[in-house]
Order: C-alpha cells, then structure tokens, then sequence
C-alpha cells in the first residue's frame, strides 16, 4: 500500500518535470532570441556581406520564424536527438556526455566537503551557544560566506599548485581514465566551491540544533536523566536531518549554477563552460540542451528529496 | 579524452628513449638522414594553450580570426609570406601575372594530402572553386574577382579574372589558399567542419568542443625534415589569466595572445619565456560617417586630434603597443610616411574644429565596445580623452558578439566602434573590407568615388612598389578624411616553458609552430 503511494508520488513528480522543461527551455530560447545579438554574424565570418548574412540566416533555419524554430527543437529532442552546435557542428549530446561528468565530480565532491565539515563544525557550534568556540565558528563562518569562491580558487591554485605544486591549476581528467588523476583536477575546484557550503551547513544545522537543545522534549530527556550526549546524537540529530537534507538539495542545484566561474578559474570543459560559451555565440542548440540536461538533474535532485523526506520523517508519507 | 592520454604517454616513451639512447632510436623510427640533424630536431609534443574554440576546421565554412593558428598545423596555403614584413612568398604554389586578369599557378610536385591523394592542379581547382562557389564557404567575397579557374597542366592552373586583382596572391595565403582534399570534402558532403584532411606538417587527430584540437606529425610532409614536432595538443582556455597559470603550472609549453595585463606576471614567474613582438591588430575607433555626427570629416578629425595615442598605449595597454598613424604598422612594406605626423595631440585643434563644425557646446556621441576588463579600461581612456575636448561619451559595452552585430549589422546601433582590426594578409583586403562601398566593417556601407577608384587600382598593379605608392595614396585618403581613429598596434604576448624552443613570431600576430621543437 505504502509502496504504490511512493510509485504514484514519484511518477506525478516525473510528470511534472515535463511541463518545466518545456517551460524552461522555451524561455530560455525567447531570451537567447530577444537580447540583441545574431549567431548568423558570427557564422558569416569576418569578412561578410549583409547578403551573405542574409544566406547564412536561410542555410541555418535562422530564418524561419520563431516559434517554427523551437518546436522543431522540441520535436528533435522527444525523439532523442539534441541536434547540433550552430558554430562547430559537434553533437550537443556528445558535447554534453564529455562536459556533465566533470561538472558534476566537482559539485558531488563540494557537497561531500560541505557535509563531512560543515556537520561537525555545527554540532560543536550548537552544543554550547554562544561560547568561545561557536562566536569563533560564527564568524569563519560569515567569512566563508562572504568571499568570493573564485577569488579563493585563484589563492587555492596560487599555493597548492604553483608555490608547492602538489595539485594541477587547471583542466579535468575523466574518472574513466584515471580515479586518482580525475580527483587530483577536482579537489581545488572543489574546495573553492565548498567553501561558502560549508558554512552553509554549519549554519543550518547549528540553528536547527539550538532551537531543538532548548525545546521541550528535550528539557523531558534531560529529566528522563538521559546523557547529553545520546540527547545530542539519538535524538536531536535525528530531528534536524530534515532541515539538513533541504540545505543540502538546495546547495546541490545553487553548486551547479556556480561551477560556471569555477570552470573559467580552472579551464575546466563542463557544463558551465560548455553554456558561457555557447549563450555568448546565441548558439541556441548547445544552451537549450545544457538546460534541458539542468533542468532534468534538478528536477531529479528534488524527487529524490522528497522520497528521502519520507525516510527520516514518516509523517510526510502520511 | 584517450587519445590526450595515450598522447602523454607516448611523450614520456620517447623523452625516455630519447634519454636512454641520444636520440639514435628515433632517428630509425622516424627514418631522418643523420643523426647530427637529428640531435637539433628533436620533436616532442607541444602543448598549447589557445584561447578560443575553432569555428570550424574546415577553412572555407569557418569564420573566427581565432582559428588561423589551428587551421595552419593542418593546412599548407598556396602562397605563404615573410614573418617579418608579410610580403608574399611561394607556398604550395608559385603564382605568375601572365597578364593583367590572368594568374598562373604553379604547383610544387610530389605534395599529397593527408589521406594519400595528390595534391595536383585538378585538387587546386576544386578548392579554388570550392572556395567562391559553394553556399556553406565564408570566404567566396575574397574571391569575387575570379571568373574561371581552369586546369593548364598536371600541375598548372590559370585564373582567369573579371577584373585585375593583385591581391589574389596574398589572399591565396588566407584561408582562401589553405588545400583540402578534394576526396575528403567530397565524402564528407554537408558535414566538412570536424574532419579535416589537407597538406600541412600536421594531421588531425581529434576534436572535442571546447576542450582540445590534437594534430599529429604528417610522416609524408613535402618539406624535407620538417615538422620537428611529433604533434601539438592545443587545450582551449579562454580565460588568459587561467592559461598563463596553466603555463607556469608546467601542464602546457605556451600561451599565446596573452593581455598586457599579464605581462608583470610572466615576468615574476620563474623559468618562462617571455615573447612580445609587434603585430598588425589595430585598436582603432571604427566610425559611422553614413550619418550625424560623423558624416561631418570635422567632427572626425576632431576625435584625431583629441586622442593621446602614447597616454593611450601606456595605460590602456600597458605599453605593449605601438602608437597608430594608420591601419599599417611601421614595418609593414606598404605603410606610408606621409601620415605619421598628421594627427598629433592637439586638444585644442580639437576644439577649434568641432566649433567650426557647430559644435560649439560639445556633441553627444554613442560609442560601443566590450565588457571584459581590458576594453573596459581602454574605453574609460577614449571616454576622458574625447570628453576633454567638448564630446558628450556614451559608451554601450558587451559581448564581441553583441556589439559588433549591432554596429556593424543591420541595426545600425552607435556612432562609433572601439574595437580591434586583426589585419588581414594583403592591404587591399584590409582598406575594401573596412572602407569599400557596401563592406560589412564601413558600418555607413558609403565610399567616395576617390577612394573606391584607389582601392581598384590598389588591385591592379602588380608591382609591389608602384603597389605601395597607391597603398600610400589610401592611406592618406582614409586619414586625411579621418574616415576612423587609428588608436595603436597590439603586440603579441606569449608565455613559453622554457622547454618550448624555436617559436618566431610573425606580424600577422597568429602564431604559426613550423619551427618549434621541444627541447629534451
């Protein structure tokens, strides 16, 4: 019984997430096609006529009209193809399988990062308020958040690559052909990224904390004359894992947003990369695929948080 | 992705092998005449930083000055030129005017491409034709003048043209003239932009957007003992700052085209080599004189006199630049003396002719440019320079893409450009595609009769110093009518690991790597 209601709710959840890559997509091209600018110069070369560029709008389809070209965008992708870049002609679906995985090593491992320190640094913080340790934490914190990843990639780079050169400054390596090269190209990027969701979480989690330690039912364990620190991690931890997983699926899609300027910092081919690129040229068919792909993990970051919310908190089954 | 790394290992191999016995190993590898020739020659793989992704590898269908470095490793021309000067020399072919409208192209023998067909005069005709026939070429305006190519001998082509056009030699080392198998594009159909075969020093490996372009040595290259190279793996990063750490990271050999800006980090970085070297990309303010205010030559010889080019390339350019009298640098063969000294820094001399232009109070002028830092700061500099003698500046920046499109496409939008011109092999190509009625970059498309009948005979002379006299006469036209502001010549700056040897610069600014090895 249980389980057809996670079917049902999965399966609305995906059918949702159709109607929002339409929406997504659509917009995104009306805003490619209504800012100034014209792929059709850019594909006339440098020395082009406005005859010329009138013939390359006509080889292109530029010229159909507007809504013409994105049903027949649609149309390509329900039947799998993501057709090709306007510019270079490379598949955007190969384009993509080579740029996503690198993309998402490096927002995969800042979560990692974000959670394995950010938890820790927020139930210390939590587990005395207001103490030296939490105001010291508090304000690292605030640090995190405030500087900039990119400014902190180019120090990252600055020490660990060129002064001590442990770690490479740029590029990618595919985990494919090597797990320890592809986390060597990755740690800084990551690092960079985390930075400002490590005090994120810490944040979070401290406040949820703060709020649980000074409730009621707490103040009943602790008369119940259970140890502080079972209180802490059976009961309060528990509690707050409904708070952390919203955090961390929100970070999750903000992470991916921000790897375009980490990827510039570190010559990284990914998504970012692949979609700066493309938006800049109004190659439309490579920033409609990005998106379509972004909206798709999006969505799928959200659906397996809700089947996570029903494990740590059956009430939402209900 | 593989082959990168399949690459790099074969590097080490042979750096190990090459450790381990001299050299002498791939001396019988690769089959060269002597061991001494060997011992300089030593190749090795190159890795490059380029800063942007092609357009296409397929020279007819692309259309980015960017590509040219790429395109090169894989494409002989039919005519090549001096590094130093750009006068044309002999390349794939040698070119005779057997008449005024009658070229003669003689093909080297025993030149074959990549996939092992020959590259004889019926190849040379297929291109030629390719080139100003096809609907995909972006490159059939270059050849406007030619009216048949037909094929006079196994290896000789004759061009019959509609009208005299000198030029043709040096646009035939432009894209125009870059060789590809007519076997290849005949397989390929439609599809031309990502599998190239021509007949230069290296063959093309592989291609990921974005990522890498990777070329392999052509064992059967017609030049005796070259490439030196086993191959070049170019790895796209646009961000320069990031390409030069890339470089100093030890993970490419060079970076090239780099800002000024970074000029003071190459130098404090241990182990690189710096390469500056004048180029012919001029930062110019482009004009629309098809309207007001510009169509006014005062108001334009105004914005001349207005500009301090030295202050300009100082600041705005970190000093890597020449100041610009013209659109020709000083070492080009055709620049022309005679207007070196015709706008010097006179902010009152601006005034005075914008009064007589009945701009007393000063006149409101849009101007567009780009957003990344550098044009930024070069356009703060115009905008204080031009505001001190009475403009009201209105800059719009953006994308190259954005602003270029809106002021030199049918939008008509600014009255003046401030961008960059990255010269083009042959003057004419330069003064027609920027002054010539109708030209894409005379954004008011006009031309007056005395230039227009200039620039056609700019074409019809084949002597070059009777060509430079006229090339002399258009600059004087172009700048005495003040039709644009010459700002200053960028110089080219590179970054190379210390074991990158054998890189020459040449004028044109695209680097070319025939001569490069790496040192064992």
């Amino acid at each position: 019984m249980i389980g057809s209601t996670k079917q049902n709710a999965i399966l609305r959840r995906l059918a949702q997430a159709i109607p929002v890559v339409v929406i997504a997509t659509f917009l995104v091209f009306s805003l490619l096609k209504l800012v100034p600018g014209d792929i059709a110069v850019t594909l006339a070369g440098d020395n082009a006529s406005d005859a010329r560029i009138a013939e390359i709008r006509q080889i292109y389809g530029l010229d159909q009209p507007f809504l013409g070209q994105y049903f027949s965008w649609l149309g390509n992708v329900v039947q799998g193809d993501l057709s090709r870049s306007l510019l270079s002609g490379e598949s955007v679906g190969a384009s993509i399988a080579r740029s996503f995985p690198n993309t998402l090593l490096i927002v995969v491992l800042a979560i990692l990062i974000a959670l394995v320190l950010g938890i820790p640094l927020g139930v210390v913080s939590a587990s005395r308020p207001g103490g030296v340790i939490d105001t010291i934490l508090l304000a690292i914190g605030s640090l995190g958040i405030a500087v900039p990843n990119f400014w902190l990639a180019m120090l990252l780079v600055s020490f660990f690559a060129l002064n001590m050169n442990w770690l490479p400054a740029t590029g990618a390596v595919p985990l494919t052909t090597s797990i320890s090269g592809a986390l060597a190209h990755a740690i800084l990027p990551a690092v960079a990224l985390a930075a400002g969701g490590v005090a994120e979480v810490m944040r979070q989690l401290r406040s949820s904390l703060v709020e649980i330690l000074g409730s009621q039912h707490v103040r009943t364990l602790h008369a119940k004359g259970l140890s502080p620190s079972a209180i802490l991690w059976r009961h309060s931890l528990k509690n707050v894992s409904v708070n952390l997983l919203t955090v961390t699926s929100l970070l999750f899609n903000r992470l991916f947003a921000a790897t375009v300027v980490i990827e510039a910092v570190f010559a990284i081919p990914g998504m970012g990369s692949l979609v700066v690129k493309a938006a800049m040229n109004r190659d439309f068919p490579v920033v409609q695929g990005v998106v379509f792909v972004m909206v798709l993990v999006v969505v799928g970051v959200n659906l397996l948080t809700d089947i996570l919310y029903r494990v740590f908190d059956p009430r939402v089954a209900r | 992705m593989k082959t990168q790394n399949e690459h790099s290992r074969t590097v080490l191999s042979r750096r190990q092998i090459l450790a381990l016995s001299g050299g002498g190993a791939i001396v019988g590898l690769l089959g060269l005449p002597t061991f001494a020739e060997e011992a300089v020659a030593a190749g090795g793989i190159l890795k490059v930083a380029a800063p942007s992704n092609p357009s296409s590898l397929d020279p007819a269908t692309g259309g980015s000055g960017n590509d040219h470095s790429i395109l090169w490793t894989m494409y002989d021309t039919l005519v090549e030129w001096d590094y130093e000067a750009l006068m044309p020399a002999p390349g794939l072919a040698e070119w005779s005017f057997t008449g005024p409208t009658t070229l003669v192209l003689d093909i080297r023998k025993d030149v074959t491409f990549h996939d092992g067909t020959s590259l004889d005069a019926e190849a040379v005709k297929f291109n030629l034709d390719r080139n100003r026939g096809d609907a995909r070429s972006n490159i059939k305006s270059d050849l406007a003048s030619i009216d048949t190519v037909e094929v006079t001998g196994p290896l000789q082509v004759t061009i019959k043209l509609k009208s005299a056009d000198t030029a043709l030699p040096a646009i035939l080392s432009d894209r125009a003239g870059m060789m590809v198998s007519p076997a290849n594009i005949k397989a390929l159909g439609e599809d031309t932009n990502r599998k190239p075969v021509g007949a230069g020093p290296w063959k093309f490996v592989s291609w990921a957007d974005n990522e890498n372009v990777i070329v392999t040595r052509n064992e059967t290259y017609w030049r005796a003992g070259m490439p030196k190279l086993d191959g070049i793996e170019f790895r796209i990063i646009p961000e320069a700052a990031t390409a030069l750490r890339s470089v100093a990271a030890g993970e490419q050999d060079m970076a090239f085209t780099l800002p000024s800006r970074l000029k003071p980090v190459i130098a404090r970085t241990p182990d690189l080599q710096e390469i500056v070297a004048p180029t012919l990309a001029c930062l110019q303010i482009y004009f629309n004189y098809g309207r007001a205010p510009l169509d006014n030559p005062k108001v334009r010889q105004a914005i001349n006199f207005a500009i301090d080019r030295s202050a300009f390339v100082a600041v705005g350019m970190g000093g890597l630049g020449e100041a610009a009298a013209t659109v020709l640098p000083k070492a080009h063969w055709a620049y022309d003396e005679s207007v070196a000294d015709l706008y010097p820094h006179d902010p009152d001399k601006a005034r005075a002719l914008l009064a007589e232009a009945g701009f007393k109070d000063g006149v409101e002028l849009s101007l567009g440019s780009y957003s990344d830092q550098d044009w930024v700061l070069r356009s703060e500099i115009i905008q204080s320079q031009l505001e001190a003698v009475g403009f009201r500046v209105k800059f719009t920046r953006g994308t190259v893409a954005d602003i270029s499109g809106q002021y030199f496409g049918n939008e008509k939008k600014f009255d003046g450009l401030l961008s960059l011109w990255t010269g083009r092999p042959d003057p004419s190509m330069t003064f027609s595609s920027l002054f010539a009625e109708g030209a894409f970059y005379n954004a008011g498309r006009g031309a007056e009769a005395e230039l227009s009948s200039l620039l056609q005979q700019s074409r019809s002379n084949e002597d070059m110093q009777s060509r430079a006299v006229i090339f002399g006469g258009i600059q004087r036209f172009v700048m005495e009518n003040a039709l644009f502001a010459p700002l200053a010549f960028q110089f080219e700056l590179d970054a190379l690991a210390a074991r990158a040897k054998g890189y020459r610069p040449n004028l044109l600014g695209k680097p070319k790597f025939n001569d490069m090895h790496i040192a064992a």
